[in-house]
């Protein structure tokens, strides 16, 4: 079995539904969504124009779901979507979106762009025009349940070490709690701070949760890549432990499309509601701030600003929690400009991270962040998304700059009130 | 308000109610040559004009309000304040009128019947908003529907100002399928001067030119077939616009987006129905004179026009055909023929897709 070029266009006939039409249809060609997009407004290249990278599926809507487009197409006179043309399209669509939805924000005619990218996203890698790192990504996800070839062992001696550090017991496999608490690949090979910081917030809320072992990895490269099909695969290994352990929500880890996949496309993908809630990280711990669960002591006196992660903030609506949460720790907390809803990307969400040759693009298009960083004048930038905060990193690394990036859940156990009595 | 409008109509003319406002007679000459001109009237007319308007007693107006979204008023009452326009505009005794009075349930329906009283056959109605004939219950004043109470103040009125496309032509509330059964004022009154101020909203100088015009003369402008005055209807957009040199030489915009769009020529194509509207926007333009839509890069939508919001998609250029029955009929028989046939499409599509695996993610090839 391989990828073809009949499979791709197949699929792009199959996932062309009704909004997808209206949105070819309803488009004025008023180039609003160049502006908005990082990739254009970084390079000033007119290739980089959001509805542009959709060209390849606009052509199959308009040859086969439209009158003109089908006498066309009979007549000879509009050519075939062809493989060289996919292969030319495949950095725009892979490499050049990262699906933050931004462009989707200012279409005056309400186009979602980043939902048709998505869709696109599903023939591009049915022809075989993915990335060849995405594939792999993919490959060890749905074969060894995680992008990064992470398994249980590994994350067995975070739980160890984190164990031994705080002096508090990770729970797994545990039924019936609360929380079923997910994370992502960077987070256990990167940040192992994110599972101590939570311990430590939980034990103090009083909150019962659990880790599942068939069921650690929050992330899902089946979204990213675009098939749907091995996307289902592996949200469903979520859904089955959740519903296994009973518990009444599943947390989404400080990881941006983890989120996506597992609280809007998850139902869909399964064809089913949850028996469970997904909340993101940031939900859970403004509710149990709100609830009065958990106390925090002294103020960060560092400046700080906060970066939203697209799929989060813009795409999620997890905007005013972070800033809940900011206000009662941070001293000196400074907005950078268009923060909240209209923030912008880092460069490497959807998939361009995982993607090495995008890599010096990405770099370049980091340069707005970095603008913004340095307008505000912080040396400590707070995210809650791990792939944000590695892209990041890397790009500051790579520009020399000197600011520390850090995930918003440990710097809040830094200022946890700690019973040590509990 | 309207107290102050009673002493004032009781008191004085218009001339002394300027002057008591600090209005120059220089001031008010420019606006009268300005409004002269405006109703294409020969230059000695202006001090007949100024003569007349401030030995004119305060001209009493019962404004009407019935299906609108008070969009006319918003351009009348903001024009571009403070000026002569506005003044005179507060220089008339505005004694009835929803959104500007002041008072308000019993108070307010009182001085409405009042003013008819006292200035039986000699003031002015302004109605803006079409009217409902289906349910009267789609719109009501103080229990009572639009229907009558547009007939009851038009009785004793001298002629009736229809401002706005909905009054003039039914507008938005008639477009198909029209629910409400929308009229406009002269679906009803027959036996009155009706003087049909029509554009979503009208431009808020030609409302003023035709107050000023009643004041000086006693009399309703001269009007088209359409009961448009003639001074301000006379020409299409498209004859005053100024980008009609592109449209003789053939230079269009293609897209909005396009060089040829950013070169500011010609809308035509992109649907602009400047050729067939009938309105003043390119020589009064709007906000102070500062800009008109087509001159801000976006073609005319004929809203001064009768049935506007279902003459054919605003984006659609003039030329092809937009609502020919057969047209209609022909494309809502090829639509559902293509509805069954993109159907047969995405479900053979959906039939023919067979579950992705990770190995079918790259060619056998590669």
């Amino acid at each position: 079995m391989s990828a073809t070029l009949a499979k791709g266009i197949n699929s792009f006939k199959d996932v062309i539904d009704a909004p997808i039409a209206s949105f070819f249809s309803s488009c004025v060609h008023c180039g609003l969504c160049a502006e908005a997009c990082l990739f254009y407004t970084e390079t000033g290249d007119a290739k980089y124009t959001p509805i542009h990278k959709l060209e390849p599926l606009r052509r199959v809507w308009q040859q086969e779901y439209t009158l003109l487009g089908k006498l066309g197409k009979a007549l000879g006179l509009s050519k075939p979507i062809t493989d060289e043309e996919l292969a030319e399209w495949e950095p725009l669509v892979y490499d050049s979106c990262t699906m933050c939805g931004r462009c989707a924000m200012v279409c005056p005619v309400g186009n979602d762009l980043t939902y048709m990218i998505r869709k696109m996203r599903e023939g591009m890698s049915a022809s075989g025009h993915a990335p060849a790192d995405l594939v792999g990504a993919t490959t060890r996800a749905v074969n060894l349940g995680s992008p990064m070839g992470i398994k249980w062992p590994a994350v067995l001696a975070q739980i160890k070490h984190v164990q031994d550090e705080t002096g508090i017991e990770v729970p797994v496999e545990k039924s019936g709690v609360d929380y079923l608490v997910l994370m992502s690949s960077m987070e256990i090979i990167n940040f192992p701070e994110y599972l101590s910081a939570l311990s430590r917030i939980f034990k103090q809320a009083g909150v019962s949760w659990t880790l599942a072992q068939d069921a650690f990895e929050a992330t899902n490269s089946g979204i990213q890549i675009g098939a749907s099909d091995l996307a289902r695969e592996i949200v469903s290994r979520i859904v089955i432990a959740a519903e296994r352990l009973k518990v009444k929500c599943v947390i989404s880890p400080e990881c941006g499309h983890a989120f996506t996949a597992l609280r809007w496309e998850g139902p869909n993908l399964m064809g089913k509601a949850y028996t469970f809630d997904v909340k993101h990280i940031l939900e859970v711990l403004d509710e149990l701030r709100s609830a009065g669960k958990l106390k925090t002591n002294g103020k960060d006196k560092r400046p700080l600003t906060y970066h939203d992660p697209c799929q989060i903030a813009r795409r999620g609506g997890v905007i005013e929690q972070p800033r809940h949460i900011l206000g009662d720790i941070a001293a000196d907390f400074r907005e950078m400009p268009d923060a909240g809803k209209m923030n912008w990307c880092c460069g490497g969400g959807g998939g361009v991270s995982a993607n090495s040759r995008a890599e010096p693009l990405r770099l370049e298009v980091f340069k707005h962040k970095k603008g913004q960083i340095e307008a505000t004048g912080v040396k400590t930038l707070v995210t809650a998304c791990a792939n944000c905060r590695i892209v990041m990193e890397e790009s500051l690394e790579h520009y020399h700059m000197k600011v520390e990036v850090i995930g918003l859940t440990e710097l809040l156990a830094e200022y946890l009130v700690e019973d040590k009595a509990l | 308000m309207k107290q102050a409008n009673q002493q004032d109509s009781q008191l004085g003319t218009v001339g002394e109610g300027l002057e008591q406002r600090g209005v120059t007679r220089r001031d008010f000459l420019k606006f009268c040559t300005a409004i002269t001109a405006m109703l294409a009237l020969p230059p000695s007319m202006v001090e007949v004009m100024a003569a007349a308007i401030s030995k004119a007693k305060r001209q009493s107006v019962i404004w009407l309000s019935f299906q609108e979204c008070t969009g006319c008023t918003e351009s009348i009452t903001r024009s571009h304040s403070p000026t002569l326009e506005n003044l005179i505009f507060d220089l008339i005794s505005l004694d009835y009128h929803h959104t500007l009075q002041a008072a308000s349930a019993e108070a307010a329906e009182l001085s409405r019947t009042q003013s008819m009283k006292e200035n039986e056959g000699k003031y002015l109605l302004i109605v803006d908003g079409s009217i409902p004939m289906g349910n009267p219950g789609y719109s009501t004043i103080a229990g009572m529907s639009n229907y009558d109470m547009l007939v009851e103040t038009a009785k004793g009125a001298a002629a009736i100002v229809a401002v706005g496309t909905c009054a003039t032509y039914g507008g938005i509330p008639k477009a198909d399928p029209n629910p409400t059964g929308a009229v406009s004022v002269g679906d009803i009154i027959k036996d009155k001067p009706i003087i049909n101020v029509p554009g979503c909203p009208p431009i808020p100088v030609v409302m003023t030119g035709v107050l000023a015009h009643f004041l000086t003369f006693g009399n309703i402008p001269e009007l088209d077939n359409l009961g448009r005055p003639k001074s301000f209807y006379g020409e299409t957009i498209h004859d005053r616009c100024y980008r009609r040199p592109f449209y003789d030489q053939g230079k269009f915009a293609q897209t909005f987006d396009d060089e040829a769009a950013r070169k500011g020529w010609c809308l035509f194509k992109l649907g602009c129905k400047g050729p067939v509207t009938y309105n003043a926007c390119a020589t009064t333009k709007w906000n102070d004179g500062t800009s008109f839509p087509i001159q801000s890069g976006h073609g005319c939508i004929g809203c001064s026009e009768p049935n506007f919001w279902d003459a054919g998609p605003l984006y659609q250029a003039l030329s092809m055909p937009a609502s020919a029955t057969t047209a209609m009929l022909g494309g809502a028989a090829a639509g559902a023929v293509i509805t069954w046939h993109n159907r047969s499409i995405k479900s053979a599509a959906k039939a023919a897709h067979s579950k992705v695996t990770v190995q079918e993610l790259t060619r056998e090839e590669k």
